[in-house]
């Protein structure tokens, strides 16, 4: 690939993102603009913002990537990405916005009438997004060699520094036109050149197609147990993803909040059509990648591979820009809602404290990149999950939709998720690919027993089930009274 | 323009309605309001339940028709095999539609508790 093409997609994208963002600053002027954009945005929006966040390094590279590996086995990503979006609409997208929280640890501190209930939240929650941080920061430092040449620390550095700049400048207000704007670059990048190679290739039906279902790795299919784990952890992972969750705080209604998410599931799922073709198209014409161990490269490569020459380059700098905005809009995303639960808990929540745990939560992930290998994207996104799901999804269904939860409780739920989830993870990666499938996948098991924890131990200290606990539950669940539109026009 | 400074809202303050108290809040907390609070949350909880098991079911009914039937891996459209566009694209629209139908039965639950509060 032309380096002078990747490097100058890079820059089109970063000068775009800041530009965005400083248009985004002269709007935001309270403390409610600063943090959740004065709950004001239209769903449309919002929706676009969603979908530009969620769609990480994992999506727009990893998975064509795993495709081309594991073949079918690896549609199931897609499927429990999207999925995972439908849950979160079913349990928690209404009353989740009418919590009135800004933050996950917010939440379970107003639900729970409890101090370490939140401080354990928080860990949990800086854990959950420096662990999704660094694969963004290992994509961006893949995608900088491959497409220009230099090292991959340029291209992790050069993503923190533009995510700093932009977020420490103009707080959410910008990341939601940011995060929109990103979402359409996105889809963008990966729909143009794989409409244009299969038109190219194909010539419209040829049967060349036919070679889809070949195995150019000849690894073995997963078991039901792996497929079983794997959804389990994208189902319930989701919902607890803290970048996620506080753009639900952006609308002004739960009833809002429901119309925003499918739109998401629409977005979404147009989405992943695409890397699902970049994969079958990987899987016919490059099969050599998969042998070559460089997967994830396939969706940056392809158009070079297949038409080569202008036309080539041009794709190839399209596919780079999308490639860019996916690290920028999932880190940016992950940085302001770990500044702001850093902020508030560590720095007395005053904007130089936002700023400087913006700093913080960029930088320390960017160490974890540098001193760890980058293992299949998708793979190391989708683990994030599993943690999740082990321990924020409990504490939020619980808290959510069950009047028992204790906050010894839900403490001990989220102890119990994070040591056994964390500790298969772990002892996994030091056993490497011998590892056995329990312990590579662990959702299945981590899940449940998190939720059982959570339950007998709420049970068992069911006087420490705050008062206010009616009153909260009222509030989660009662439709707001037409105010709200008022509020909206404000 | 003039500057505002910005600072964070305390959390307990934020929580914490600063609204009005309404005399619907006030049907809210009798025992009459709680019963038909308790009876919301209930109808959403179960559609909540009903909609994801729904589509749990198809994605298990999937699982076994490939399981069973090994020849679809085999069937092509298009030249593509069968299994990779169900699993590809087709699941895509049942989930959309399982959530358009969640979100209008949702809305019916929500609207049926303010007619009964409403009415009182």
């Amino acid at each position: 690939m032309n380096p002078a093409v990747g490097l100058a997609a890079f820059l089109g994208v970063a000068l775009a993102t800041a530009a965005i963002g400083f248009y985004g600053v002269r709007i935001s002027r309270t403390t409610g603009d600063f943090y959740v954009a004065s709950r004001t945005v239209r769903p449309w929006w919002n929706a676009s913002a969603i979908g530009g966040e969620y769609l990480s390094a994992a999506s727009f590279l990893g998975v064509a990537g795993l495709i081309l590996l594991t073949g079918t086995d690896a549609l199931w990503f897609p499927v429990g990405y999207t999925a995972g979006y439908l849950m979160l609409l079913l349990f928690v997208a209404a009353p989740l916005r009418r919590s009135g929280a800004y933050t996950i640890p917010d939440f379970t501190e107003a639900r729970l009438e409890s101090k370490a209930v939140r401080r354990v939240t928080s860990l949990v929650v800086v854990a959950v997004g420096w662990l999704y941080i660094v694969p963004q920061l290992q994509g961006a430092g893949l995608t900088i060699r491959i497409s220009t040449g230099l090292p991959s620390w340029v291209g992790s550095i050069a993503v923190v520094a533009v995510v700093c700049v932009t977020v420490v400048a103009g707080g959410m207000r910008s990341i939601t036109f940011v995060q929109a704007f990103q979402y359409w670059l996105k889809l963008t990048a990966l729909a143009v050149p794989v409409v244009f190679l299969l038109l190219n290739q194909t010539g419209g039906g040829s049967p060349v197609l036919a070679e889809a279902s070949s195995n150019p790795t000849g690894l073995p299919a997963a078991g039901l147990y792996q497929t079983v784990s794997l959804l389990v952890a994208l189902l319930f992972g989701t919902l607890g993803l803290p970048h996620v969750l506080v753009r639900f705080y952006t609308n002004p209604d739960g009833q809002s909040a429901r119309r925003t998410t499918l739109i998401v599931l629409g977005l979404l799922s147009v989405f992943y059509l695409f890397p699902t073709a970049s994969g079958l198209l990987g899987r016919v014409f490059a099969p050599e990648l998969a042998r070559n161990g460089r997967p994830d490269a396939l969706v940056l490569l392809l158009p070079g591979k297949l038409l080569g020459g202008v036309p080539g380059d041009l794709l190839s700098a399209l596919v780079v820009a999308g490639a860019f905005a996916a690290f920028l809009s999932t880190t940016s995303g992950l940085v302001v809602s770990l500044a702001g639960v850093i902020s508030q808990d560590l720095l007395g929540g005053s904007v130089r404290g936002f700023r400087a745990a913006a700093l913080l939560a960029a930088v320390v992930p960017l160490a974890f990149a540098f001193t760890t290998d980058s293992m299949a994207l998708a793979g190391s996104v989708g683990l994030v999950f599993a943690f999740t799901a082990s321990t924020i999804c409990p504490v939020l269904l619980l808290g959510i939709w069950w009047r028992g939860l204790s906050d010894t409780g839900a403490i001990a739920g989220m102890l119990t998720g994070a040591v056994l989830c964390g500790g298969a993870l772990v002892s996994s990666t030091i056993i490497g690919s011998a590892a056995p499938g329990w312990l590579a996948q662990p959702a299945a098991w981590t899940v449940p027993t998190a939720f059982g924890v959570m339950v007998l131990v709420s049970r068992a200290t069911k006087h420490r089930v705050p008062g206010t606990v009616t009153r909260l539950m009222t509030r989660l669940h009662v439709p707001e009274r037409p105010v709200a539109t008022e509020r909206r026009l404000r | 323009m003039t500057r505002v400074r910005v600072t964070a809202p305390q959390p307990a303050a934020r929580i914490a309605p600063k609204r009005p108290y309404h005399s619907r809040e006030a049907a809210e907390d009798s025992d009459v309001g709680q019963v038909f609070v308790r009876s919301l949350i209930r109808s959403q909880l179960r559609l909540a339940v009903v909609v994801a098991s729904g589509f749990l079911l198809v994605l298990a009914a999937y699982g076994s028709m490939v399981a069973l039937v090994p020849e679809l891996a085999k069937m092509r459209i298009f030249g593509i095999p069968v299994n990779w566009i169900i699993l590809g694209a087709a699941l895509y629209p049942v989930i959309g539609l399982s959530a358009w139908l969640y979100n209008r039965s949702a809305a019916r639950n929500e609207a049926r508790y303010r007619d009964l509060v409403e009415d009182k």
